[in-house]
């Protein structure tokens, strides 16, 4: 059996031949793809592929208010449009469907969206050059089996969704499982690859068994400390550890196997620092909404460890974004949410450092009156914003900490 | 302390719409047996801080009741 894609909590184990029986038999296609299935999500996206229709994907816990920021609608329906059968011939195997992957057309689209410095999350749109860079295709790679720990809307997962399936391999989700869950997948289908946030191999951890199978592990997103690492190896030991640095503009840009980041000899003139800050030239970065000068601020302080060749190391974030296990948080995108709350007069939302998840949301509120209570805002903020960026941790003040100037305190 | 620990669980289960427990045994594990997630986890470890000034998971995970249990008797 060739599988494509498995995932046990909704029991569903689909082939590739599956896959490509359900693809000849679609004849709608809806640019915006929002599912909280990971299968048609995949789907989604090889279809637009194959036609050379644009697509749009959007997070499946994205609440009304957030999509009507994004994209000005909440409801897709009616761009759900027939698909030209004549124009679009029925796939006949595996190797025929990744090698039309392969050729999509010049003009085919596919738009993410990043977290945003500005309040709202920021549209950045790829082609399929700038969204595969990254991707090996090789012989040695055709019997990869993936383990996908990833949102499949976000950057990264999208990166491992290319791998594995230019590949032709399998991919086994194990986002969402428990570590036992995640485990036994391991084990049971010979997981080869991985590649998770540092928050994800930490609630691994600690393990008494061990997994041969595993011969990549790949990790990015927030800094990966070396007991995670030393940890990993030993329940990992046949396993490469790599640690990358993506962004949502750029895709994946270096690896490196420790802390230390090197580049490679074509994008000599395509990297450089500005007062420690990481820049990178345009011409490696997808199409966004807000214009990019020649040199794309990454916002990604560094430490140079020699010039020539250039190798560094990432120390923190420039601006105020907050991580959250590898999700980046804008505070003001969530300020802007909780202010919303007629009861609520001011609000400042700030992280608080934290073993298991880097960091973690956390707010002061001045009520104008006592009946509001933390989860009766909680409660609120589910429908306007994402799970990972509602406040763990409210605190009722009477006025707002600030710095000297005036200014908000962040931390 | 059992009966505090089992409700500052609860809060983090209540904040989000999950099932409160009626008791905890120290051989429940946070994430197997209650639910819980990364999310949970991190709010878990605030509380647990605000209470006893002690961060649970500062020399690795913590994965039972009885773990954290442990602790924070041995603090």
């Amino acid at each position: 059996m060739d599988l494509f894609f498995e995932t046990r909590q909704q029991g569903v184990i689909l082939t590739w031949d599956i896959l490509i029986n359900d693809i000849n038999n679609s004849t709608t296609y809806n640019p915006y793809c929002k599912s909280d299935s990971y299968y048609e999500t995949f789907k989604n996206i090889i279809t637009s592929m194959l036609i050379g229709e644009k697509i749009i994907l959007l997070d499946s816990d994205f609440t009304d208010s957030e999509l009507i920021n994004l994209t000005e609608h909440s409801n897709f329906s009616s761009y759900t449009q027939e698909i030209d059968k004549k124009s679009f011939p029925l796939i006949q195997n595996k190797r025929e469907l990744i090698s039309n992957l392969r050729e999509t057309s010049k003009n085919w689209k596919i738009t993410l969206f990043t977290s945003g410095t500005t309040g709202i999350p920021k549209k950045v749109t790829h082609n399929y050059d700038s969204i595969t860079r990254f991707v090996k295709i090789s012989d040695r790679n055709s019997d990869n089996i993936w383990g996908f720990a990833y949102n499949p809307t976000h950057m990264a997962g999208i990166q491992v969704f290319y791998q594995a399936v230019l590949n032709g391999n399998t991919i086994i989700k194990l986002f969402g499982l428990t570590p036992n869950e995640i485990y036994r997948e391991i084990k049971e289908n010979n997981i080869t690859h991985i590649s998770a946030t540092p928050t994800f191999y930490r609630l691994l951890l600690p393990c008494d068994e061990s997994f041969q199978s595993v011969r990549r592990i790949t990790s990015g997103g927030e800094k990966f400390n070396k007991k995670t690492i030393h940890q990993l190896q030993d329940v990992f030991p046949e396993a490469k550890i790599t640690n990358v640095y993506a962004t949502t503009e750029t895709g994946t840009l270096f690896a490196s196997n420790n802390d230390i980041f090197s580049i490679k000899p074509e994008y000599k003139n395509l990297i450089r620092t500005e007062n420690d800050e990481l820049l990178i030239h345009n011409s490696l970065i997808g199409n966004t909404n807000t214009n990019i000068n020649e040199w794309y601020n990454t916002g990604d302080l560094i430490e140079i460890i020699t010039e020539d060749p250039l190798r560094f190391k990432f120390i923190s974030r420039k601006s105020d974004m907050i991580n959250v296990g590898g999700y980046k948080v804008n505070p003001l995108e969530v300020e802007e949410a909780i202010l919303t709350i007629p009861e609520i007069k001011n609000v400042r939302v700030f992280p608080k450092s934290n073993s298991v998840l880097g960091n973690i949301i956390c707010c002061e509120v001045v009520c104008v009156n006592e009946e509001i209570s933390e989860s009766s805002i909680r409660i609120f903020l589910q429908s306007k914003i994402q799970e990972f960026k509602i406040p763990r941790i409210i605190k009722f003040v009477d006025e707002l900490s600030t710095t000297r100037t005036g200014k908000i305190k962040r931390t | 302390m059992e009966l505090k620990i089992l409700d500052i669980i609860n809060t983090v289960l209540n904040n989000r719409g999950k099932t409160n427990l009626s008791s905890i045994r120290p051989e429940m594990h946070l994430r197997n047996d209650i639910g819980m997630d990364s999310l949970d986890l991190a709010e878990l470890t605030v509380r647990i801080e605000a209470e006893y000034d002690i961060d649970i998971f500062e020399d690795g995970l913590i994965n039972t009741v009885g773990e954290i249990l442990e602790k924070l008797k041995n603090n």
